[in-house]
């Protein structure tokens, strides 16, 4: 019979305070033992349920079937140590693990992201003018909103889009979207 | 070689040809006589993987719907090529990890063999020789495997001289098998394209559990093509892997150095997509896949798939390398949206026909003038 301080106790009154599935315990527990422990260590910070547990299990599991890594050694990663180590309240931990496990989990998409993102910056339009995209990127609209409230605002901010078409950094915006 | 558990027939079909052929071919199977609607009311004992189980009871019945329908790919918003399906069998021998059918016959999913094969025929008849000025393209690959039973059962040996003597119509015989010598002696008149669809080994040997190995397939393609054949290949599921291209592009160069460009009907490239209970389902069924580590996105018709960025880069690589090694091929990608066509053929189809007459009319091929290229 395990003790209090085995992990599969452990794990399993984890479980039952945040009422999880038997489909996902069983998905942790049919890990390696070093692996359920590194998780079950992890979540001790994040305190997560349900939902977010099983982000974290579908990232880890598909991260461990790309790059052959195990799970232990995937939260041993500096970055992942950094974003456990977060100030604040355990959901601005839960974030900042997670944005760091979504960053290794699609490492092409967040690089997309973040390029389009400082190409966007890049356009310097200020408050008036918006620009977004469909989400994840798919299909080809992108969409600029303009806010103003008269003419002059107008004008000034159409002088301000037709100069940043002239030096180049919308093209950069479009630009960025396709480059992986 | 495939082999079923049992021989279900539906009271009635006893003598049906195909029944007897597959009698005589599985002599030692024990065999039930069942009521048609037998699948639906019976108890299913606990089972860890029932579509697994599923696909080794042989059940042969009568189809009672239409067999004709149109492809399923057809999805508002996407690119369609106006692609026909009839299915004689419902289920796959072989088990890609990658399968729809663990998804849409998760209910149903005993390998069910439709006995009246003459009733696919009058009604395939009657839609394309009323409309002799169009161009059907037909394929029996939907639900199945087109060849891995057809040693067994026979089908082909109806199929292709129907085909074989109309003028307006393909049909493609889609498969991962390397079983084709039963075609070799049947005369197609350029009116029946096998095709195979094909990943690189290192996904064929994990993911296509039961199918041919790669080798095997292009060494088929090639007698099947000797044999007076066209051929086809389908790039579909492309998957995204850490070597995904050095692979894939490993694999066009063997296709073109084993068969004749000539003689190649169509490439088609798709890019995986998996519904989110699909996701689950290939989770459950094959905890060891790599599949689901491609950095995919749930898009607009509720399917995963790489992102758009990235499987655009894969399209274009892969169709930069076919337009080298097989300028004259024509090329189409299945499934995707009218800004991926944009983006990777510098163009996008009009409307569905525009893809259909690009598969007949080699001159108006996508793949022939991509503007990335140039």
């Amino acid at each position: 019979m395990a003790t209090r301080d085995e992990p599969a106790w452990q794990i399993a009154a984890y479980a039952q305070r945040k009422r999880l599935s038997d489909t996902t315990l069983a998905r942790w527990r049919a890990w390696p033992a070093t692996d359920q422990a590194a998780l079950f260590s992890l979540l001790q910070d994040l305190q997560c349920g349900e939902n977010h547990l099983k982000d974290l299990l579908d990232w880890l599991e598909e991260i461990v079937a790309r790059d052959e890594q195990t799970v232990a050694a995937i939260l041993e990663q500096r970055e992942l140590r950094s974003a456990r180590a977060t100030s604040g309240s355990r959901h601005d931990k839960l974030k900042a693990v997670k944005a760091v496990l979504r960053k290794l989990r699609y490492p092409r998409l967040t690089r997309l992201e973040e390029n389009v993102r400082r190409a966007v910056k890049a356009l310097d339009l200020g408050r008036t003018s918006q620009v977004a995209f469909p989400p994840d990127f798919e299909g080809d609209e992108v969409t600029v909103t303009l806010t103003v409230r008269n003419v002059h605002e107008l004008r000034d901010i159409l002088s301000q889009l037709q100069r940043r078409l002239d030096d180049g950094r919308f093209q950069r915006v479009f630009e960025a979207l396709d480059e992986v | 070689m495939y082999r079923p558990t049992e021989i279900l027939i539906e009271r009635g079909e006893e003598n049906a040809p195909v029944v007897q052929r597959a009698l005589t071919k599985l002599p030692e199977l024990p065999v039930r006589i069942v009521e048609k609607d037998w699948e639906q009311k019976e108890t299913r004992p606990a089972d860890s993987d029932p579509f697994g189980t599923g696909k080794r009871r042989l059940f042969f019945t009568r189809q009672r719907a239409r067999f004709l329908e149109h492809c399923p790919a057809g999805t508002p918003g996407l690119v369609c090529c106006n692609y026909l399906v009839v299915s004689l069998i419902s289920n796959c021998p072989m088990d890609c990890s990658y399968c729809f059918l663990q998804e849409y016959l998760a209910n149903n999913p005993t390998l069910k063999v439709f006995t009246n094969s003459d009733d696919l025929l009058d009604e395939v008849a009657q839609v394309v020789d009323r409309q002799p000025w169009r161009q059907f393209r037909i394929g029996t690959g939907e639900l199945s495997d087109s060849l891995a039973l057809d040693t067994l059962l026979g089908f082909s040996a109806d199929l292709v001289p129907f085909f074989a003597a109309r003028k307006n119509v393909l049909l493609e015989l889609k498969t991962k098998s390397d079983g084709i010598d039963h075609l070799l002696g049947l005369e197609s008149h350029g009116r029946v394209v096998v095709s195979w669809s094909l990943t690189p080994p290192a996904i064929a040997d994990t993911e296509e559990h039961g199918t041919a190995p790669f080798t095997e397939r292009l060494r088929a393609a090639r007698r099947v093509q000797q044999a007076g054949y066209k051929i086809g290949f389908h790039f579909d599921p492309l998957i995204e892997y850490p070597n995904w291209e050095t692979d894939y592009r490993q694999a066009l160069e063997q296709v073109f150095a084993t068969v004749d460009p000539r003689g190649v009907a169509w490439v088609s490239f798709g890019s995986l997509r998996l519904t989110p209970s699909l996701r689950k389902v290939v989770r459950q069924r094959f905890p060891q896949t790599r599949l689901l580590s491609g950095e995919q996105v749930l898009c607009d018709d509720g399917k995963w798939r790489t992102f758009q960025a990235l499987r655009v880069k894969m399209y274009r690589s892969l169709i930069s390398q076919l337009n080298s090694l097989a300028p004259t091929v024509p090329v189409y990608m299945c499934m995707e949206t009218a800004p991926v066509w944009q983006k990777v053929f510098g163009r996008a189809p009009g409307c569905d026909k525009d893809v259909a007459r690009s598969l007949t009319e080699p001159n108006l091929s996508y793949g022939s003038a991509p503007q990335w290229d140039r």
